[in-house]
């Protein structure tokens, strides 16, 4: 009973997070919703993962969701490291305008070694 | 009509990153030939952009280290603003020769080609170690492969292109994949390109600052990452 209560609420309480996010889009917000609410009937009822399992062709309902987790934590990896990319181009492109305000010019023709 | 040779405005762009020792040897090599060089100071901690202040070039500053790419397009939109009729790309370590530059800047201008690239297996590499040769060989399979153009040399820092050249490529690359980058939007933008064999001379000096085996698998990364984003 103790571990359910202690799912429910991490899981509550990424939603209210996730809820308050304005900046995210609202498909996106909703999808993450409905993957917590599943994640909490899951919580609760915890069988019908390894009906799923069954269904699927995975021994335990444990296993499934740890092969999913894996999928998830990849996916959310990569998607990471595609905004740190664009992230990388953006301050390239900062610098870059910042950098050709200020050319420094040598002092007159013919001053050279 | 075609201008004379001599009045064709060329801007030589220099990525530097900490070349303070060598920048004065590279520019007092390049400025008799090209008056309008550009060295682009990738953030570096050292003496660089004063060091090329002095020796009577032109010299931007990057507040942070970028790579070597995002010099080159940096000192290109700069050059391209000044009203470059050409743009070069010319290493600041001294492996390059300012007389390759003025053949290629002629063959540029003679053949009527968008762009003119040095490589070193047509012309000289001197004290080229046998593993560096494998790796740029390998490199250059790789960009061939991957661009469709047909190149002897992917990796060489001496350049030469027209301004419309210039004004239609974008290096995103910015660290070194932007060789092959370059090479691979030569190819897709339907740009002519030649190579002529000009001389590199490595010393330790520019050896030590060069590249390195491990430095490939970045590279190869970064053009990944630079497939992904797109």
């Amino acid at each position: 009973m103790t571990i359910q209560i202690f799912l429910t609420s991490m899981l509550g309480l990424v939603g209210v997070l996730v809820g308050a996010q304005q900046t995210t889009s609202r498909l996106v917000r909703v999808s993450i919703l409905a993957v917590l609410a599943f994640g909490m009937f899951l919580v609760w009822a915890p069988e019908t993962t390894n009906r799923l399992a069954g269904a699927l062709g995975v021994g335990r309902g444990a296993d499934l969701i740890l092969y999913l987790w894996v999928v998830i934590t990849l996916a959310l990896i990569l998607f990471l490291y595609l905004k740190i990319l664009r992230l990388a181009r953006r301050i390239t492109q900062l610098t870059r305008a910042l950098a050709l305000t200020q050319p420094m010019r040598p002092e007159g023709p013919g001053h050279r070694p | 009509m075609m201008q004379p040779v001599s009045e064709v405005r060329t801007w030589v762009v220099v990525p530097a990153f900490r070349e303070g020792s060598a920048i004065r040897q590279t520019l007092a090599d390049l400025l008799p030939r090209f008056p309008n060089v550009l060295v682009v100071d990738d953030g570096s901690d050292d003496d660089t952009a004063s060091q090329a202040l002095a020796a009577g070039a032109t010299v931007i500053r990057h507040p942070l280290n970028l790579g070597q790419g995002a010099a080159i397009q940096t000192g290109i939109t700069f050059a391209l603003a000044q009203g470059a009729e050409t743009v070069a790309t010319f290493d600041a370590d001294g492996q390059h020769h300012a007389d390759d530059l003025v053949r290629m800047r002629d063959e540029l201008l003679r053949s009527g080609c968008d762009v003119v690239i040095g490589s070193r297996f047509l012309g000289h590499a001197d004290g080229l170690s046998p593993a560096r040769r494998l790796i740029l060989k390998l490199a250059i399979v790789f960009t061939n492969l991957t661009t469709g153009v047909r190149m002897s040399d992917a990796h060489n820092g001496l350049r030469i292109m027209t301004a419309d050249a210039a004004r239609r490529i974008n290096i995103c690359q910015d660290r070194m994949a932007h060789a092959s980058e370059l090479v691979s939007q030569i190819g897709k933008l339907g740009l002519s390109s030649r190579e002529m064999p000009v001389t590199i001379t490595y010393s330790p000096y520019s050896l030590g600052k060069g590249q390195k085996l491990t430095n490939s698998f970045r590279i190869l990364a970064d053009l990944v990452s630079g497939w992904l984003l797109r």
